[in-house]
């Protein structure tokens, strides 16, 4: 579970002045009554791009979240190990599955989104973009970056879109045992030889600075943001969830025994919030922008996958079949 | 391309990012709904949408994504085509109110399926089944017969058109609770960390 919906702006064309007031007024209404929004229900046009950007995003996270820790599958330690990623890295895809769903009752088609993914014109999670070269790397997935994303997810299962919150309550039940997974493998890793140890926290000096990324750079406070609060599209601010993740995962790592690489990384007694290193926001979009350690390879494979299954797709279709959008 | 992982470099080069073409359009496949009955005795509920080349892939496609997971008894798929849906309605204003009585006689009655959306962000229920000659006969015989009051959203499907699960094909869930390596408590570290943080004290008593 990857939800990246938060990393990246948000369109920037006004378009809630051209709505029918009435309209606009009622669909508010509902929201404000804590009743969600179906397909089906008339909504405004923002409200549905913004929806659409963020559910494909996450749709796409998950496809190239599976990635890096899917090159694991055949080299995890064990027997027991493998048999646990494996199902972990066949969920994430499935997430995909429902995501893709959940984004096409909005009115974009799956196929549209699997083309705008392979040309490089949608995004996804920033921090696939980055190597698993040990199976520490990849313990640090299955624990953190998991945790990271299910912070998220948690708060955005509370958000507005009926069928993006039915799609959310089953990615994250099925999360549960991810999360207990990956900090199982990191327990392991961390009581194991000196070896172990060293193999961790140079993992986490590695994804340390794509972790705090990945929450994304501060919220520009304007208009577009707060509407899309009072919408419940954006359910909470960047540096919110970032501070909740360090809060619950901070001093699980450090009582392990492992440290993380930033010194002033601390929380304020005061504020009870935590102060860290601005990340390099820099780093953040050059490597958003195509130019990471694996950007090239993520879209490489996933193109190569489409191609290969061209010839089944072209060979099973039939006429009969007819694209719809889905229910709910 | 070099990459760590060795499958990955046995890949062919087909592109770089930078001049990648549109992948060529092809008509996608149609789109099915998914029921699932979690337990024996409840009811089926809708679980998501799938894309599947005919009705029998798409029953296989569903197995493999929405009953990997949690108890299921029974799974069913059906074209999204063939889901009759009444309007969905505002506050408490009940569907049934916007389901007009028709009665046709002019051909002979089959059987449907009635589900309810009872409450907004939840799943459409399966609560029965009528004889009617078509859909929205069967919206309309369901008005009588099924109406509880505060339904916001009605589907009528002829059963006819569903691909159900056979008694033979149940055998398909039954070894889901045995793959513990799927559940959360199957991974208890606790005593693995607790003794690793007694034997750091002990060490740094040292």
């Amino acid at each position: 579970m990857y939800g990246g919906g938060n990393t990246f702006e948000g369109i920037k064309t006004d378009h809630l002045k051209q709505e029918d007031p009435i309209l606009l007024a009622a669909f508010e209404a509902r929201i404000e009554r804590g009743e969600k929004i179906e397909p089906a229900d008339w909504m405004p046009d923002l409200y549905r791009k913004q929806l659409i950007r963020m559910i494909e995003q996450h749709a796409h996270s998950e496809i190239i979240g599976a990635l890096p820790e899917g090159t694991w599958i055949t080299r995890a330690p064990g027997f027991k190990r493998k048999l646990a990623l494996m199902a972990k890295v066949q969920d994430e895809v499935g997430h995909a599955q429902l995501l893709y769903s959940a984004a096409e009752t909005l009115g974009k088609s799956r196929e549209q989104m699997i083309d705008d993914l392979i040309t490089g014109k949608s995004k996804y999670s920033n921090i696939f973009n980055y190597p698993t070269f040990t199976w520490a790397d990849c313990c640090f997935i299955s624990w953190l970056v998991d945790a990271g994303a299910i912070v998220n997810q948690l708060a955005n299962a509370k958000g507005s879109y009926g069928p993006y919150c039915r799609a959310l309550e089953r990615i994250c039940a099925e999360e549960s045992f991810h999360l207990k997974y990956g900090h199982h493998c990191v327990i392991y890793l961390a009581a194991g030889t000196q070896k172990q140890r060293d193999m961790f926290q140079e993992a986490i000096n590695r994804w340390w600075a794509p972790m705090m990324h990945f929450f994304g750079p501060a919220d520009k406070i304007s208009a577009h943001t707060e509407v899309l609060m009072k919408w419940k599209v954006k359910m909470s601010t960047n540096d919110d969830t970032r501070n909740q993740f360090l809060d619950m995962y901070v001093p699980k790592i450090w009582e392990l025994g492992f440290t993380i690489p930033d010194s002033n990384l601390k929380k304020n007694t005061e504020t009870n919030r935590w102060e860290y290193t601005e990340p390099d926001w820099e780093e953040f979009k050059k490597v958003i922008n195509g130019d990471g350690p694996c950007n090239k390879e993520r879209l490489e494979v996933r193109r190569i996958a489409e191609e290969r299954g061209k010839w089944v797709r072209e060979a099973l279709l039939t006429k009969a079949m007819k694209y719809v959008m889905p229910l709910a | 391309m070099n990459s760590l992982d060795p499958r990955v470099n046995r890949l062919p080069e087909i592109g770089n990012p930078q001049n990648i073409q549109d992948k060529e359009q092809l008509d996608q496949f149609g789109t099915f709904e998914v029921f699932v009955q979690p337990k024996e005795g409840k009811p089926f509920q809708h679980e998501g949408a799938l894309h599947a080349p005919n009705l029998e892939m798409a029953y296989i496609l569903a197995k493999e994504t929405f009953t990997r997971r949690f108890t299921c008894t029974s799974l069913y798929v059906v074209d999204t085509r063939n889901v009759y849906v009444s309007p969905i309605t505002e506050r408490d204003q009940n569907a049934y109110d916007l389901v007009e009585n028709v009665s046709d006689q002019s051909k002979e009655k089959r059987s449907f399926e009635i589900y309810h959306l009872l409450k907004r962000g939840k799943q459409h229920v399966h609560v029965g089944s009528v004889k009617a000659s078509t859909p929205q006969e069967a919206m309309s015989v369901a008005k009588n017969q099924l109406n509880a009051g505060k339904v916001f959203n009605i589907w009528s499907v002829a059963s006819n058109d569903i691909r159900f699960t056979s008694d033979e094909e149940k055998e398909l869930w039954l070894t889901l609770p045995e793959k513990k390596f799927r559940d959360a408590a199957d991974y208890k570290g606790g005593e693995k960390l607790s003794s690793f943080l007694e034997r750091r004290i002990k060490e740094s008593n040292v």
